[in-house]
């Protein structure tokens, strides 16, 4: 132990003896991270996400189209199907109608966001001022924020309050009438009044937006903050760890052609002590690369909330695994230039394919799969549903799983080739 | 006494990049005694760091084994490499670092600490002249002064066996004489084993006990200096630059039929010294004769009478190269 350690503490000392290190360590990571987090958060309108909602219309009628309206204005990423759908077929739909039971299963596998069904009878319900539910479904969490449900809950509240408004003015309308002494207003009167009532209010909340939509919005924009740096600290953490641990192989060549590593192999140390303690190197240096970016992200806002340990795990698998492939190449190349080269190749290969420089959600489904092949999506998504997705310690071990699995691969490939370094 | 270092045919083989294979090394059988310098003599190519890599550790044997202070350097690999310090052909040393924190380094690494290693440094570093320059980076020294801080890396941990290929490689006169001094002082002093390798006649000849001679990855002769040049005969060696005409190949037997006394004559022919080098080594005869001295006149003689232009003459008494030169014909270049 005292032997690895040696090691590890001698390696990293020369690593931070190199200037340029700490550009690659830290200067680097903290102004990519930057930018990317600023351009994915921004007030990028164009790069807004789009919600894919199906929402069925049963009533057909003037109320419901207004409903429709209201959520559209209360958040402009929904695009609801199929009314909403486009040229490229956003909604999914295939040319094939939207039927209830379809759209549920479609909730249900979260190919949609939601499902939102507006029943029949409900212009008649808000006519009357009688209650009328709207369905709403979403798999997932029911108790989590979710940007749908939150405009819909705003749309709702907005036509209810229309109604209730409503409702007071009537009644104190006849209770009026009946203290002054003047007859009753015939009931249809009143029901036209009411009716006309209940568009004004409408109409004045629609009048002042802001304010409606400030609930809404305010929710979204900090929501796309977060997203901006969520995705840039971990895409790019990802990334810069990979380049920082695979580094590691040019490392490993450079100290064969300059007789260190054999030379530690002439001491009375095991090899697998060496290995160790290289490893150990280039895990240190990995995780203090995540700690760089995430702390970046921790500055600018960014939240992570208790899913401290979480994280870590993700960090510390995904980091083992860029070791694991960084010690199994090593001993196959062969010199420092022809491994840098390697380490840079796979590190701007596997970074984007894994969805380091833009979120996979937004690629196709093909892309989205191929992209898979690279440990970095594993680690994006396990990041993402920490960070985007309310995800838990127990949501995230699959992808902490399938990273450990190819660590083990790895690692014992390199294992058995470590030795080929050593002479 | 057993000896320090016993090699049983040891072999090794590698596979080049285009599939074919080398032997490196081919068999070797030697002992190692308790307190000798024994060098390891042969041209470059010829097996000598191929083999120090087996004996130290570094490299599996293809076939046989070693055994160091009794212990098996394949089986107890530990306990073979705690006595002896390795002193690689390559300065192995980190660059990025200072000269103490590079023994330092090495030190943990042979178990020492505290006080105990802090002196060991000091130590090192007095014995090779460089306790002044402790703190400087590796990367600022000069060719002759990293060689003797690697030399000290191996001192360490106070070995009984110390092996250095190569050591004075591309440095110059004065840290040669330096360290060929130092390697005497090894033995005489403390009393240490020492495996010397090099391709250089001179440096055999001044500091071993023993030599072999290796080519080709065979040791084709094993003793001490004076009954390996008794090998060759008491025979004195006239070794002839030329220039740069071309000697047809028939010619030196011809010129050897001609001189009474002269047993055999070698030709070598000019060589670049290097790819692309204008310098190069002139083409030699090299004529052995009983007494080198009679035959000489006659010689120049001879060369001068068919046309040859003679650039240099030189008599030489039985020596190394001559039991190279004997054995395999060619001469060992520097
Ligand atoms: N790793 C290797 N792979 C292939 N051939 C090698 C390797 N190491 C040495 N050789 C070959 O083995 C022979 C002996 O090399 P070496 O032991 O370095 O000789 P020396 O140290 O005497 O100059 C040479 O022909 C060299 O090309
Ligand atoms: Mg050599």
């Amino acid at each position: 132990m005292h032997s690895i350690l040696n090691i590890t503490r001698n390696d990293l000392r020369i690593f931070f003896s190199q200037r340029g290190n700490l550009m690659g360590l830290v200067a680097l990571p903290v102004l990519f991270t930057l930018v990317l987090g600023w351009a994915f958060g921004g007030n990028g309108d164009n790069s807004a996400p789009r919600l894919r909602v199906d929402l069925i219309d049963q009533d057909q009628s003037a109320p419901s189209a207004q409903f429709i309206d209201d959520l559209h204005r209360a958040n402009d990423a929904l695009v609801l199907c199929p009314a909403d759908n486009d040229a490229d077929d956003f909604c999914q739909l295939n040319g094939e109608p939207l039927t209830v039971e379809r759209a549920i299963a479609r909730a249900r596998n979260e190919d949609t966001e939601a499902l939102i069904v507006i029943p029949a009878g409900y212009a008649e319900g808000m006519a009357s001022f009688a209650p009328v539910q709207i369905d709403f479904y979403a798999a997932g969490n029911p108790t989590l924020p979710n940007p749908v449900r939150q405009s819909l809950d705003v749309v709702v509240q907005q036509a209810s309050s229309a109604a209730l408004t409503t409702n007071v003015l009537d009644a104190v309308l006849q209770d009026v009438t009946v203290r002054i002494g003047i007859d009753a207003l015939t009931q249809n009167l009143r029901s036209q009044f009411a009716t006309e009532l209940y568009a004004n209010v409408q109409t004045q909340f629609a009048d002042r937006p802001d304010t409606v939509r400030y609930v809404a919005s305010a929710g979204e924009d900090a929501a796309s903050v977060d997203q901006g740096f969520g995705q840039s600290t971990s895409g790019m953490g990802a990334m810069y760890v990979m380049f920082t641990v695979l580094g590691g192989m040019a490392v490993l060549q450079r100290e064969r052609a300059q007789w260190t590593l054999q030379r530690l192999n002439s001491l009375p140390v095991a090899p697998w002590q060496i290995l160790a303690g290289k490893m150990l190197t280039y895990f240190c240096l990995g995780m203090l690369q995540f700690l760089v970016v995430f702390a970046t992200g921790l500055l600018v806002g960014l939240n992570y909330g208790r899913n401290w340990p979480a994280l870590m795990l993700v960090m510390v698998a995904f980091v083992l695994c860029c070791t694991a492939i960084a010690f199994a190449i090593a001993p196959r190349v062969t010199n420092e230039e022809q491994a840098g080269g390697v380490a840079r190749l796979l590190a701007m290969a596997l970074a984007p394919l894994g969805g380091a420089w833009w979120p996979l959600e937004i690629v196709p489904p093909f892309m989205r799969q191929i992209g898979h092949l690279s440990p970095v999506a594993w680690a994006m998504d396990a990041f993402h549903d920490l960070l985007f997705f309310g995800g838990r310690l127990t949501d995230i071990l699959p992808e902490v799983g399938v990273l450990l699995a190819i660590t083990i691969l790895f690692f014992g490939i390199g294992v058995n080739s470590f030795r080929k370094l050593l002479a | 006494m057993p000896p320090m270092v016993q090699t049983q045919k040891l072999c090794k083989s590698f596979r080049r990049s285009d599939g074919s294979m080398v032997d490196a090394v081919k068999g070797v059988t030697f002992d190692i005694e308790k307190g000798e310098i024994f060098s390891l003599l042969g041209p470059n190519g010829a097996g000598k760091t191929t083999l120090i890599s087996m004996i130290s550790g570094l490299l599996a044997p293809t076939e046989g084994d070693a055994t160091i202070g009794g212990f098996s350097i394949t089986q107890q690999p530990i306990e073979a490499k705690k006595l002896m310090g390795f002193i690689p052909q390559e300065i192995a040393l980190y660059p990025e670092l200072s000269a103490r924190q590079n023994l330092l380094f090495f030190g943990r690494m042979y178990g020492l600490g505290g006080k105990e290693l802090n002196r060991r440094v000091d130590e090192v570093l007095a014995f090779i002249d460089l306790a002044d320059r402790q703190k400087d980076r590796i990367d600022t020294f000069s060719g002759g002064m990293k060689r003797r801080v690697n030399i000290a890396v191996g001192l360490l941990h106070r070995p009984q066996l110390i092996y250095m290929d190569e050591p004075t490689v591309g440095i110059d006169p004065q840290n040669r004489r330096r360290i060929l001094d130092t390697v005497k002082q090894l033995r005489d002093q403390f009393q240490m084993t020492v495996l010397y390798t090099t391709h250089l006649m001179e440096e055999a000849q001044e500091l071993s006990d023993r030599v072999g001679i290796i080519d080709h990855g065979e040791i084709i002769a094993l003793g001490e200096q004076g009954e390996l040049t008794q090998q060759v005969g008491e025979e004195d060696r006239i070794e002839i630059g030329l220039g740069n005409r071309a000697v047809p190949a028939t010619y030196p037997a011809e010129l050897q039929a001609q001189i009474p006394g002269v047993t055999r004559i070698l030709y070598t022919p000019a060589e670049q010294l290097a790819e692309g080098s204008s310098q190069s080594t002139p083409a030699r005869l090299t004529a052995f004769a009983k007494r080198g001295r009679t035959a000489l006149p006659q010689l120049i003689q001879v060369l001068n009478k068919d046309g040859y232009e003679i650039q240099s003459v030189e008599v030489r008494e039985p020596d190394l190269e001559a039991v190279f030169l004997a054995l395999t014909g060619r001469a060992l270049r520097d």
